[in-house]
């Protein structure tokens, strides 16, 4: 009961105190469909090589940036796991972990902006160092959740720390890590289409645009573009997954969203 | 199998041959190198960029390490709407999606043609990214909190009906069962007997999606609507990076605290 009190009193402190204007809302189904029927009826199908080709950017930065961040933060993640190194190195590699994934990714691309530029290749960077965090997490906490057995089975046949985390730790670890740096270039696929609203290329840059000179019929095609190509990546994404865990091919089910809670 | 005679004379089966699937994993490297390599000179990878302003990086990274705490009152205000955006997005997207949810479950829907029309709809929700979502709301509503705290909630909504919808269709469904076969209506059943099962995944799920929310309305204002975003993007045209530097610190701040809270509040509903 007084948690459902002390909830309702955050939320109508939040309603009473914010300066939104209310009164927008009563015109805004009508301006919706309005808007709506602009940018699909009918979209502009012209720009579709120009919406597809500005996507394979977008794409490319998201895998240049997950690759990147996979190959940092994968020896990281070693130094982060319990058993595998000591507790001072481990408290400060989590530590790292935990601001980066702080940092919201276009706060990251702000910062690199002044080494690089407002170019994709900044976008692919901040998506590298974006990942960092989360793969770096999800990595240790698979690595900490194999089963004993394999890892005393090395120990008492004399194997050193190295063979331990070789043969003992990461066969189990490994079809989950690898399916977690597939879920985090979806994830990265998303963050590509929002670093480049901001300025750094690919199809969000061409959507910011054309939101910006107001050509909607441009930014229908384009919407259709991301939703097509995120649904496609997800899935396929989704069953390489399925295929790593499960050791076997299924038929495409809706991804699951939320394998961990820190995404 | 051929057996061979073991050396105490009995039978022993010989090893299968160690399958060769080497040259599987050597393939899949290449195949992600040559992908990787690709991308890379498509998005114009260079080394020499890096090498010849890394100090422009450092040194901007020193000023971030220095945050102007004078700053901190000017902040006030636009890190309130942030949380405001958050919460009120939270609360609306939570009771919209609860009975979204039930029309997307398998188990409470049981007209399939429904449920699959509810799902597909919310899955072209959710495929929407979320500064894409006030984007076009800033243009549409004008800017300000409002437009951001609309984008987070349709944001929301794709997520909270995708996770609440999946714990409903794992509950028990002894109860609901046992209800329809009362005479109870379907509405009656799914109440009585659906809803107290799935109530501790909603709540942390709810709370699940107001961490999102957090993260993400400090950077819609990036795109025009409202929250320390738009001050993010004020301070770093004129390139204030002692400010900018106490906003990403607060922006941490919230964050930690807020997941503190959560987990705590969510293992103890879950426990």
């Amino acid at each position: 009961m007084l948690s459902v009190a002390l909830t309702a009193i955050v939320v109508i402190v939040c309603f009473v105190d914010t300066d939104m204007r209310w009164s927008q809302l009563v015109r805004f189904p009508g301006r919706m469909v309005h808007y709506l029927g602009l940018m699909f009826g009918p979209p502009d199908l012209s720009t579709l090589g120009h919406a597809l080709s500005a996507t394979l950017l977008s794409v490319d930065m998201a895998w240049f940036g997950t690759v990147l961040g996979i190959l940092v933060s994968w020896p990281l993640s070693f130094l982060a796991t319990r058993g595998v190194a000591p507790l001072p190195v481990r408290m400060a590699v989590r530590g790292i972990f935990a601001v980066l994934r702080a940092v919201p990714e276009v706060v990251i691309a702000i910062l690199i902006l002044s080494v690089t530029g407002l170019t994709s290749y900044t976008g692919a960077l901040a998506i590298a160092v974006g990942s960092m965090g989360t793969l770096g997490k999800w990595g240790y906490e698979s690595m900490e959740a194999v089963a004993r057995g394999p890892i005393e089975a090395v120990r008492s046949a004399g194997g050193n720390l190295r063979q331990i985390v070789r043969w003992g730790i990461w066969p189990q670890a490994q079809p989950e890590v690898l399916a977690f740096w597939l879920y985090r270039f979806e994830i990265s696929v998303r963050a590509s289409v929002v670093l480049g609203l901001i300025g750094a290329g690919g199809i969000g840059k061409v959507l910011s645009d054309n939101v910006q000179f107001r050509i909607w019929d441009a930014v229908g095609t384009l919407v259709i573009v991301v939703i097509v190509v995120t649904v496609i990546i997800d899935l396929a994404s989704g069953m390489l997954r399925r295929r790593l865990i499960t050791g076997r091919w299924s038929a495409p089910r809706l991804p699951r969203l939320r394998s961990r809670s820190a995404a | 199998m051929t057996a061979t005679v073991g050396r105490a004379g009995t039978d022993v089966p010989a090893r299968p041959r160690k399958p060769r699937t080497a040259w599987k994993g050597w393939l899949i490297a290449a195949i992600v190198l040559t992908i990787t390599y690709v991308t890379g000179a498509a998005i114009g990878v260079n080394l020499s960029d890096l090498i010849d302003n890394w100090r422009h990086g450092a040194s901007n990274f020193v000023k971030l390490l220095q945050p102007d705490y004078t700053f901190f009152p000017q902040t006030l205000r636009s890190l309130a709407e942030t949380v405001e955006m958050a919460v009120i997005a939270t609360f609306i997207s939570s009771v919209v999606s609860l009975p979204l949810s039930f029309l997307a479950s398998r188990v409470t829907n049981p007209r399939t043609g429904f449920m699959l029309t509810v799902r597909a709809i919310m899955n072209m929700v959710r495929a929407v990214p979320d500064l894409l979502y006030a984007a076009i709301l800033v243009a549409v509503v004008g800017t300000g909190a409002l437009s951001g705290m609309m984008a987070l909630f349709f944001f929301d909504l794709g997520i909270l009906v995708k996770l609440v919808s999946e714990a409903l269709d794992a509950v028990d469904r002894g109860p609901q069962e046992a209800a329809l076969a009362t005479g109870a209506s379907w509405a009656k059943a799914d109440r009585a007997g659906v809803l107290p099962e799935a109530l501790p995944a909603y709540a942390s799920h709810v709370l699940y999606t107001l961490e999102l929310n957090i993260r993400v309305s400090t950077v819609l204002g990036l795109v025009g609507a409202g929250g320390l975003g738009l001050l993010i993007d004020k301070v770093r045209t004129f390139y204030h990076y002692h400010a900018l530097s106490l906003i990403i610190l607060e922006i941490l701040v919230i964050i930690l605290v807020l997941e503190t809270v959560s987990s705590w509040v969510r293992r103890r509903l879950i426990a």
